[in-house]
C-alpha cells in the first residue's frame, strides 16, 4: 500500500514523460538565465570598445532560448498535473467505489470530496513541484555565487539585502492574520443571517417583507467595510516598506559596483551583469516561497494515500443456484472500532418467501443485521449465505441483482427522478423510453408499487424532472428509495426502517409491496412500528447484539419485554 | 415535493458577457471618482523612480564612476534613492485609496447578492437558494480581491511602462524607439488572446464545480450505489468529469503558455534588440552610462512591469471577468419596485375596489356588506404544463369566522392549497379572492395585511424577542404582546428567553419553540384570515390545542392544514384533499361521506401521538 511519500512518488511517475520534459526545458532555461547576465556585460563592453560583433548575437540566442523554454515550460508543467491529477483521481474514485459501507463510513462525504477534488489536484502537481522546487532556485543561489565571483563585496551586499526583505515579509504575515480574522467575522454574521432569512422565505413571502429583510442582513456591512480597511492600511504600510527595500538593494548593488568601476576593479559591462544578477537573486525570496507549493502537494498525496490504503472487499465468482432468497446468518459478530460488538454471534435462518420483521430498542443491532444480510459489510467473524452461497464467493453482480435495499434516509442518485428510480436495474431497463412516453414500464411499476406515482406525475417534467429541481421531504425520497429497491430486488429485499417517515395513511397503502404475499421473494424488514411487525411472517427481535427470539409477533405479544420494545421506540422518534 | 419544488425560469440570459461585466466595472470606478483620481495621483508619484532610474544611472556612471569622481557617482545615486523613497511612500498611499475604491464596490455586490437570494425565494413559486450564501463568501470575496489586484497592475504597468518609456526618450529617441516596438507587439498578442482565455477560464472553473457536484452526489450515495450495484455506472459518470476536467485543464496549460510566448516577445525582445543595435549607437556617441541605463529601463521598469500585468490579467483579471459575470447574472438587477399599495386594502375601505369579473357574480354568492372572509372559485393549480393537476376546478366559499381543517395525506397538495389561498402561488385557472380583493393583483403589503400564512418552518430571526414578535405588527405595545403571549401559552418561554427585551438565536431554541413565537407573531398580525400551515406540527398535543383554540377566538377566520386529527375534531368545518377534487363537510358528515377521511381518522386514531418530524 503506498505511503504518503510512494504515493507523492508515483504521481510524479504517472505525469509520464511530462514531468522529464518538464525537468529538461527548465534546466536548461535555468542554465540560460543564469549565462545571460554574463554575456549581456561581455555584449555591452565589446559594443563599448568595439570588439566582436557575436556577442550580441549570443545574447539573441539566449533570449531566444529563454522564451522557448517559459512557453514550454508552461505547457508541459499543465499537460503533466493534468494528466497526474486525472489519473489520481480516477485511481480514488474506483477504490472508494470498491470499499465496502463501513470503510467508506469513516470518513464524511465532504472530507472525500476534498481529497478527490481538492487534494488529488494538489497531489497532482508533484511533478511540477519537484522539478520547479529543485530548479527554480538554480538562478537566484548561482547569481549570489556569481556576484560574489564579480566583486565578493556585492555578493556580500545582495545577501544582506536579502535578509532585510525576508524579515520585512514576516512582520505582514503576522500583522494582516488579525484583521483578517474582523473581517471574515463580520462576513460570517452576514452569512449566518442571509441563511436565516432564506429558512424563513416563505414567512417573508407572505408577509412581504424581502425588502426590510435585506436591510437585516446587510446591517453589518460598515463593520465588514470598517475591517476591509483596516486590512488596506496594513497591506499599505507592508507594501510602502518592501516598495522601498527591494529597489535599495539593486541601489547598493549598483553603489559598490560603481565603487569597484572607480577602482578599475569592473569594467561597464560587468556593472551591467552585476545589476542583472542582483535582480536575479532577489527573487530568492518568491522562490522560497514556491515550496510552499511542494509542501502542500506532499500533504495532499498523504491525504489521498490514506484513503487508497484502506483495503477493498474480495469478490467471488459463483452464480446463485435456483432458489428464493433463503437466507442463513451463522455465527455472524460485528464489532465497533472500539470493540464494542455490534452484532454477537448472531445465528438466523430465514426460509425463502418468509418476511420476517426485524425489530428491538435503538441499538441493538438492527441496521447492522440489514447490512450484513445483503452484503454492504461482511461480518467480522461468521457468515451469510443466500439459497445456500456464501456472499463474498459471489459474483458482485449476480449478488446485487438478487438482493435490494431501501433505506431509512435514502440518498438519490441519478440526474433525473426516472434515473434515481432506476438505479438499480440493468441499465437498458432504467433508461427512459425513447418514444416519449413518461416512464420505462419498470420504473413506473415501481413508482406505482411505492405509491410515489402520483406525487411523480405532479412534478413539473413528471419523471423526467431533473433530481436537483426536486427537493424532497422524508416521506417522499423514503417512497422513491422504496421504488428503486422495488424495481431491482429479486430474490432478498431489505428494508431498513424505510418507511419511518412515510404518514399511516401512506404506510398502509403500500404496505403489500413491504410485507408482500407468500410465496414471493424474501424480506427482511427493520422496523418501530407493532403494526409492520404483526403483519411479517416472523419477527427477529434483537437485544444487545443478540437474538432475542424468533417468532411471530403474536406470540411474542404476551412478553411485556417485547411489548415494550414498541413502547420505547415506536413514539417519538 | 409538490409545493417547494415550482422552479420558474427566471435567470435571464444576456447576450454578452463582457458587456454587463465592463458596464459594472466602470460604474465602480464612476461612482468612486474622487477615490480614483487620488489613486492615480499617488501612481504618478509611485513611478517618480522608475522614470528616474536609467537617467540617473547613467549620469551616475558617466560623470562619477567612469569619470574617477566616486562622490559624484554616488550623489546621483543618492538622489535615486530618495526618489525610491517618495516612491515608496507613494506606494503606501496608493493602497490606502484603493481601499476606498474596492470595499464600496463590495458593499454593491454583497447587498446585490443579498437582495437578489431574498427576492428569489420569496418571489411567486420562488424557492431558497442556500448557495447564495457561498456566493457571498467566497466569490464576492473573490471579486473583491481580483478588483483590487486588476486595479493595481493595470495602473501599475500603465505608469511603469509608461515612466521607463518617458526615460528612454530623454536618453535617447532612437533607442526609445527601439525597445518600444517589441513591447507593443507583445502585448498585442497577449490582449488578443484575452478574450478567449476568459472562455478557457469559465470553462475550468465550470468544470471543476461540476466535478465536485458530481462527486459530492455520488459519494453521499455511496451506501446506496452498491447497494444497488450500480458502481460501474456511477463512476463512469464521475469519470467522465473527471476527463472533462483534465481537458480543461490541459487547454489553460496552452493558453498559459501563450501568455509566456507574449511575455517573452515583449519583455525579452527589447533586451535582444537594445544589445544588437548597442554597436550601432555607441557609434552614434552613445555613451557607456547610457547603455548602462536604457539597459536599467528595460529590466527593471519595462520587464516586471509586463509581467506583473500578464500575471495579473491572466490569472485573476481572469478569475474577475468570470466570477463577477456569474454574480451578474444569478443575482439581476433590483426590479423596480411593485406599483405602489394601496392606502389601505383592508376589505370593508374598499368594495368597489372589487373584481367586476361576471365570472365571479354566480347566483350563489350573492354581493353584500361583508364580502366571504375567502372564496376560491373554480381553481386549477400544476408544477409544470406536462404535469397532472395537484388541484382542479377547485371552488370554496369561507365565511367570516369560519374554522376549517383541510386534512390528507403527504403530498396530497394541502401546502399548494395553502399557498394558494395565500397568493404565494399562483394558479393556471380560477380566482382567490380574499375579503373581495383577487390575491393574484394585490401587492404584496397589500396582502399581508388580508392574511397570514404560518408555514411549517418557522422563522426566527437573531434578534430581540420584540423585535421577532412584532414583526408583523411593529406598532403593538407590550401590554398587547404580553396579552398574546399569555393567550398562546408562551409565558414561560418568554420568561426563560429573558422577556421582551432578551435576544433570541433561531438554533438555541428547539423547532417547537420556534413555532410557538410564530404562532404569537401570527396572532399579533393585524389580517383578519389566518393561515395555520401545519404550523403546530413540533408542538405537543395540549400546547397545539392551546394555539389552535386561542386563533379560533380570535375575530376572524381560520385555516388549519392539520397533523393531527384532533385539528379536524376540533374545526367547525373540514376539507378532505384527496386527488385533484377535494370534499368539504363536517367531521361527522365526511365519517359518512367520505372513505379517504375514515382511513385518514382510522389510523390517527391508531396512533394517537404520531411522531413528530424533525
Amino acid at each position: 500500500m503506498p505511503t504518503g511519500d510512494g504515493m507523492f512518488r508515483r504521481v510524479v511517475r504517472d505525469a509520464g514523460g511530462w514531468t522529464a520534459a518538464l525537468a529538461a526545458i527548465t534546466l536548461t532555461g535555468a542554465l540560460a538565465e543564469l549565462l545571460l547576465p554574463a554575456v549581456l556585460g561581455v555584449a555591452v563592453d565589446a559594443a563599448l570598445t568595439g570588439g566582436s560583433r557575436w556577442w550580441p548575437a549570443a545574447v539573441c540566442a539566449l533570449v531566444a532560448v529563454l522564451v522557448a523554454t517559459d512557453t514550454l515550460a508552461d505547457l508541459a508543467s499543465g499537460y503533466g498535473a493534468a494528466r497526474a491529477t486525472a489519473r489520481l483521481r480516477e485511481r480514488l474514485l474506483r477504490h472508494l467505489f470498491a470499499l465496502d459501507v463501513r470503510a467508506a463510513r469513516r470518513h464524511p462525504v465532504g472530507d472525500l470530496v476534498g481529497r478527490l477534488v481538492g487534494q488529488a489536484a494538489d497531489a497532482g502537481q508533484a511533478g511540477t513541484t519537484v522539478v520547479l522546487g529543485a530548479i527554480a532556485l538554480l538562478p537566484p543561489l548561482g547569481s549570489v555565487v556569481a556576484l560574489t565571483l564579480i566583486e565578493p563585496a556585492l555578493g556580500v551586499t545582495l545577501l544582506a539585502g536579502l535578509v532585510l526583505l525576508a524579515g520585512l515579509m514576516r512582520a505582514f504575515v503576522t500583522d494582516a492574520s488579525a484583521a483578517t480574522a474582523g473581517y471574515q467575522r463580520a462576513l460570517n454574521s452576514i452569512a449566518g443571517r442571509l441563511l436565516e432569512s432564506l429558512a424563513g422565505a416563505r414567512t417573508i413571502a407572505a408577509a412581504g417583507t424581502h425588502r426590510r429583510e435585506a436591510q437585516r442582513v446587510l446591517a453589518a456591512l460598515p463593520e465588514l467595510g470598517a475591517n476591509g480597511r483596516r486590512g488596506w492600511e496594513l497591506l499599505a504600510r507592508a507594501s510602502a516598506r518592501t516598495a522601498a527595500v527591494a529597489p535599495l538593494l539593486q541601489l547598493g548593488v549598483v553603489a559598490v559596483g560603481g565603487y569597484a568601476l572607480t577602482a578599475g576593479w569592473l569594467t561597464p559591462g560587468q556593472l551591467v551583469s552585476a545589476v542583472r544578477y542582483a535582480a536575479i537573486g532577489a527573487g530568492l525570496g518568491a522562490v522560497l516561497a514556491g515550496l510552499n507549493r511542494l509542501v502542500r502537494s506532499r500533504s495532499g498525496a498523504a491525504r489521498v494515500a490514506e484513503v487508497l490504503a484502506y483495503p477493498v472487499p474480495t469478490d467471488g465468482d459463483r452464480r446463485l443456484p435456483a432458489g428464493r432468497g433463503a437466507l442463513r446468518l451463522t455465527a455472524v459478530s460485528v464489532y465497533a472500532d472500539d470493540g464494542r460488538p455490534v452484532l454477537d454471534g448472531v445465528d438466523l435462518t430465514v426460509p425463502a418467501g418468509v418476511t420476517v420483521a426485524v425489530v428491538g430498542p435503538s441499538g441493538a443491532g438492527k441496521s447492522t443485521l440489514a447490512a450484513v444480510a445483503g452484503r454492504l459489510h461482511d461480518p467480522d467473524s461468521g457468515e451469510v449465505c443466500l439459497d445456500g452461497v456464501p456472499l463474498p464467493r459471489l459474483r458482485p453482480d449476480e449478488l446485487r441483482r438478487a438482493v435490494g435495499y431501501a433505506f431509512d434516509r435514502p440518498a438519490l442518485v441519478g440526474a433525473t427522478v426516472h434515473d434515481a428510480i432506476g438505479l438499480a436495474l440493468p441499465r437498458d431497463e432504467a433508461a427512459p423510453p425513447a418514444d416519449g412516453s413518461s416512464a420505462a414500464p419498470a420504473v413506473r411499476r415501481a413508482a406505482e408499487a411505492a405509491a410515489v406515482a402520483d406525487v411523480v406525475d405532479r412534478l413539473p417534467a413528471g419523471f423526467r424532472t431533473p433530481l436537483a429541481d426536486t427537493p424532497l421531504s422524508g416521506g417522499e425520497a423514503q417512497r422513491l428509495g422504496l421504488a428503486r429497491a422495488f424495481a431491482g430486488a429479486d430474490r432478498l429485499l431489505i428494508l431498513d426502517d424505510a418507511t419511518s417517515s412515510l404518514d399511516t395513511v401512506t404506510e398502509h397503502r403500500i404496505a403489500r409491496a413491504v410485507t408482500g404475499r407468500p410465496g414471493e421473494r424474501t424480506r427482511l424488514v427493520v422496523t418501530h412500528r407493532a403494526a409492520t411487525a404483526a403483519a411479517a411472517d416472523l419477527v427477529a427481535w434483537l437485544d444487545g447484539g443478540r437474538l432475542r427470539a424468533l417468532a411471530p409477533h403474536r406470540r411474542l405479544w404476551a412478553d411485556p419485554a417485547y411489548r415494550a420494545v414498541f413502547r420505547t421506540d415506536g413514539a417519538p422518534r | 415535493m409538490s409545493r417547494r419544488n415550482a422552479r420558474v425560469p427566471h435567470r435571464e440570459t444576456r447576450v454578452s458577457t463582457g458587456a454587463g461585466v465592463r458596464r459594472a466595472t466602470w460604474g465602480a470606478l464612476r461612482a468612486r471618482r474622487p477615490a480614483v483620481t487620488r489613486l492615480v495621483g499617488w501612481s504618478v508619484v509611485e513611478a517618480l523612480p522608475a522614470l528616474l532610474s536609467g537617467a540617473l544611472v547613467a549620469r551616475a556612471v558617466d560623470a562619477g564612476f567612469l569619470a574617477g569622481r566616486l562622490n559624484v557617482g554616488l550623489g546621483w545615486l543618492g538622489l535615486l534613492a530618495g526618489a525610491v523613497l517618495i516612491g515608496a511612500v507613494a506606494t503606501g498611499r496608493t493602497y490606502r485609496s484603493l481601499g476606498a475604491v474596492v470595499e464600496p464596490f463590495r458593499d454593491d455586490l454583497a447587498g446585490r447578492v443579498v437582495r437578489a437570494a431574498l427576492r428569489d425565494a420569496t418571489r411567486v413559486g420562488g424557492r431558497a437558494d442556500t448557495a447564495s450564501a457561498a456566493r457571498l463568501t467566497h466569490q464576492v470575496e473573490l471579486v473583491r480581491d481580483t478588483f483590487a489586484g486588476l486595479l493595481m497592475v493595470t495602473r501599475g504597468f500603465l505608469f511603469a511602462a509608461g515612466a521607463a518609456l518617458l526615460g528612454l526618450v530623454a536618453l535617447d529617441p532612437v533607442m526609445a524607439a527601439l525597445v518600444a516596438a517589441p513591447l507593443v507587439v507583445g502585448l498585442a498578442v497577449f490582449l488578443a488572446a484575452l478574450p478567449a482565455m476568459a472562455g478557457q477560464q469559465r470553462r475550468y472553473v465550470r468544470a471543476g464545480e461540476e466535478l465536485g457536484r458530481a462527486a459530492a452526489t455520488a459519494l453521499s450515495g455511496h451506501r446506496d450505489v452498491r447497494a444497488c450495484g450500480a458502481t460501474e455506472r456511477v463512476v463512469a459518470d464521475v469519470g467522465r468529469r473527471v476527463a472533462d476536467q483534465a481537458a480543461a485543464e490541459r487547454t489553460l496549460a496552452r493558453m498559459s503558455a501563450v501568455r509566456s510566448l507574449s511575455l517573452g516577445l515583449g519583455g525579452w525582445l527589447p533586451l535582444a534588440v537594445l544589445l544588437l543595435a548597442a554597436p550601432w549607437l555607441v557609434d552614434r556617441g552613445l555613451t557607456a552610462g547610457a547603455v548602462l541605463g536604457a539597459l536599467i529601463y528595460v529590466s527593471t521598469g519595462l520587464q516586471p512591469a509586463l509581467h506583473a500585468l500578464v500575471q495579473g490579467l491572466g490569472g485573476g483579471g481572469l478569475r474577475y471577468v468570470v466570477t463577477l459575470d456569474r454574480i451578474l447574472r444569478t443575482c439581476p438587477d433590483d426590479e423596480p419596485d411593485p406599483p405602489p399599495a394601496a392606502p389601505s386594502a383592508a376589505p370593508s375601505d374598499q368594495p368597489a375596489d372589487g373584481p367586476p369579473s361576471a365570472r365571479d357574480a354566480s347566483p350563489a354568492a350573492p354581493r353584500d356588506a361583508s364580502p366571504a372572509a375567502a372564496r376560491i372559485h373554480r381553481l386549477t393549480f400544476r408544477y409544470g404544463a406536462a404535469a397532472r393537476p395537484v388541484l382542479a376546478d377547485v371552488t370554496l366559499t369561507l365565511p367570516p369566522g369560519e374554522h376549517l381543517a383541510v386534512v390528507g395525506a403527504s403530498g396530497a397538495g394541502k401546502s399548494t392549497l395553502a399557498a394558494l389561498l395565500s397568493g404565494l402561488l399562483v394558479p393556471q385557472a380560477g380566482t382567490v379572492l380574499l375579503g373581495g380583493v383577487p390575491v393574484a393583483t394585490a401587492p404584496p403589503a397589500a396582502l399581508a395585511r388580508l392574511r397570514v400564512l404560518v408555514p411549517q418552518e418557522a422563522y426566527v430571526f437573531t434578534g430581540s424577542l420584540a423585535d421577532n414578535l412584532r414583526y408583523l405588527r411593529p406598532e403593538a405595545d407590550d401590554d398587547t404582546v404580553a396579552a398574546a403571549v399569555e393567550v398562546l401559552g408562551a409565558r414561560t418561554l418568554v420568561a426563560r428567553l429573558g422577556g421582551l427585551g432578551g435576544t433570541v438565536t433561531p438554533d438555541a431554541i428547539s423547532a417547537g419553540e420556534r413555532q410557538l413565537l410564530a404562532a404569537v407573531r401570527a396572532y399579533l398580525s393585524p389580517a383578519p384570515l389566518v393561515i395555520l400551515d401545519e404550523a403546530t406540527c413540533h408542538l405537543d398535543p395540549a400546547a397545539e390545542a392551546t394555539v389552535e383554540d386561542a386563533f379560533a377566538r380570535r375575530p376572524g377566520t381560520l385555516v388549519v392544514i392539520a397533523h393531527r386529527i384532533s385539528s379536524a375534531v376540533r374545526a367547525r368545518r373540514v376539507l378532505v384533499v384527496d386527488g385533484e377534487r377535494p370534499v368539504t363537510g363536517t367531521h361527522e358528515e365526511l365519517l359518512g361521506l367520505s372513505a379517504t377521511y375514515r382511513e385518514l381518522v382510522g389510523h390517527w386514531t391508531d396512533h394517537p401521538t404520531p411522531a413528530p418530524q424533525h
